[in-house]
């Protein structure tokens, strides 16, 4: 089989990128629970370079500089759930991380090769997105910052090019009180790719009331975004009076309106439904919760 | 398509291998240093009878290419035995008849072992975590579980 490929390993990031530069044909290989399946669906007959980035040590780093939290690419899902930091500034983020694959894949797999292979049904991202993320992208003589949201092109699509790498992923830290929550159905508790999944990020003042809301949801539209007739829906509402079916409802509209009826659709308008009836739910009982322990 | 020239601990022994670009951790283990006991099930992490323990960590050896773990240490189902005697996580699954086939057990083995070497005493939610990973179709997991349980100490505590 495989006649044509070759494999090259690097400890050095300007390696990396050098390589990047005067080499085509390459693919990038980190954790490899993306990248080792499409190999084997391919009977392993990928043709060009591998190139294993899996040991560069910078690119493993969570840090809080500024504003920012920072997170490197080669952060193993197991690294971000196990994180103190991020537990604490972003929960939703830990949640999401301890809901993909199983423990060797979260062993193994990585926060860049989550957002780079871009599935529409990868458990990161919608919570990213949520966050406001945003990735740094750099090759050997550019470097550039692209909001999460738009690096993410289509269903395994992204804005990458050929000579770059992801080396950061940040998230602004939120100076307000906030509410997160993120819900997934699969097709069975553990190893599941999610069928459907969301994240909802929420600033919501003394009075109850929503100032901000993201509510993105994952696999129900190409690429996961943000539903902003959702968000418009609930902003400046009391989120403890919020007519929840409505909201169900509107999630399911709001989905076709951007997807058309697929065949699919009977299952997920339905499933979007209940998610985000779950989600925000979860952050009323919170809110509530915040709520008794003032009194 | 060149070789790459690797330096390998399994098992506690030193190895140095010229491997394929495309060779997966699970074909050096099986193939070059007949390994068998790491089996090969669905070839794309889902069902973990590939499980070995990677500088500590459990990992699906499918998932990973040899060139990518040079000077890695590596234990499989093979060096659980020290001396001619059985981890006691072997024992235990004799024990509690948690092997039916056999196929899963080695890499259930390897995701309990990975477990307890981090966390001596898991609870039962921590057990079905580590072993999420591992399936098993013909006895049912809860031998297995009880196995495990067994030798974390922890039986009289069970939720």
């Amino acid at each position: 089989m495989m006649a044509n490929l070759d494999f090259k390993a690097t400890r050095s990031l300007q390696e990396a990128l050098d390589f990047l530069d005067t080499n085509s044909e390459v693919k990038v290989i980190a954790g490899g629970t993306d990248v080792m399946v499409n190999l084997y669906k391919e009977n392993y007959s990928y043709s060009g370079i591998l190139l294993d980035i899996s040991r560069i040590e910078e690119l493993k780093e969570i840090r809080q500089e500024e504003g920012w939290i920072k997170i490197g690419p080669l952060v193993t899902h197991t690294m971000l759930l196990k994180n103190e930091l991020l537990e604490d500034k972003f929960p939703v983020l830990t949640a999401a991380a301890r809901t993909i694959g199983s423990t060797q894949v979260r062993n193994r797999g990585t926060i860049g090769g989550n957002i780079n292979n871009a599935s529409p049904a990868a458990d990161l991202i919608p919570p990213l997105i949520a966050l406001k993320a945003e990735v740094k992208l750099q090759s050997s003589s550019s470097e550039r910052l692209m909001p999460l949201v738009d690096f993410i092109i289509g269903p395994y699509r992204t804005a990458i090019r050929e000579s770059e790498l992801i080396t950061e992923i940040k998230i602004p830290l939120i100076k307000e009180k906030y509410y997160s929550n993120f819900q997934k159905i699969g097709r069975r508790k553990t190893l599941a790719i999610a069928r459907i999944n969301i994240a909802i990020v929420a600033i919501i003042d003394e009075h109850k009331v929503i100032r901000d809301i993201k509510i993105v949801p994952g696999s129900a539209t190409p690429s996961p975004r943000a539903f902003n007739k959702l968000e418009e829906a609930v902003t400046g509402q009391e989120i403890t009076g919020l007519n929840l079916e409505e909201l169900g409802k509107l999630a399911g509209e709001e989905m076709v309106a951007l997807t058309g009826e697929r065949w699919s659709t009977p299952y997920k308008k339905p499933a979007l439904s209940a998610l985000v009836k779950r989600s925000l739910t979860a952050v009323i009982k919170e809110v509530e919760g915040d709520g008794e322990n003032q009194n | 398509m060149e070789k790459i020239k690797i330096n390998l601990n399994v098992n506690r022994l030193e190895y140095t291998l010229e491997v394929e670009p495309d060779e997966r951790l699970l074909d050096t283990l099986r193939e070059r240093l007949k390994l068998t006991g790491v089996k090969e099930g669905c070839s794309i992490g889902e069902c973990g009878a590939c499980t070995v323990i990677l500088n500590g960590e459990a990992v699906n050896s499918c998932m990973v290419l040899t060139g990518q773990v040079d000077g890695s240490q590596v234990l499989t189902v093979e060096g659980l035995e020290v001396d001619s005697k059985l981890d006691p996580l072997q024992q235990a699954f004799i024990d509690h008849q948690a092997v039916q086939c056999g196929f899963c057990t080695p890499g259930m083995l390897m995701s309990a072992k990975a477990l307890l070497d981090k966390n001596p005493h898991p609870n039962r939610e921590e057990i079905k975590t580590a072993i999420e990973g591992n399936l098993c179709r013909c006895t049912g997991y809860e031998q297995i579980i009880e196995a495990i349980e067994s030798v974390a100490g922890r039986k009289d505590c069970k939720e």
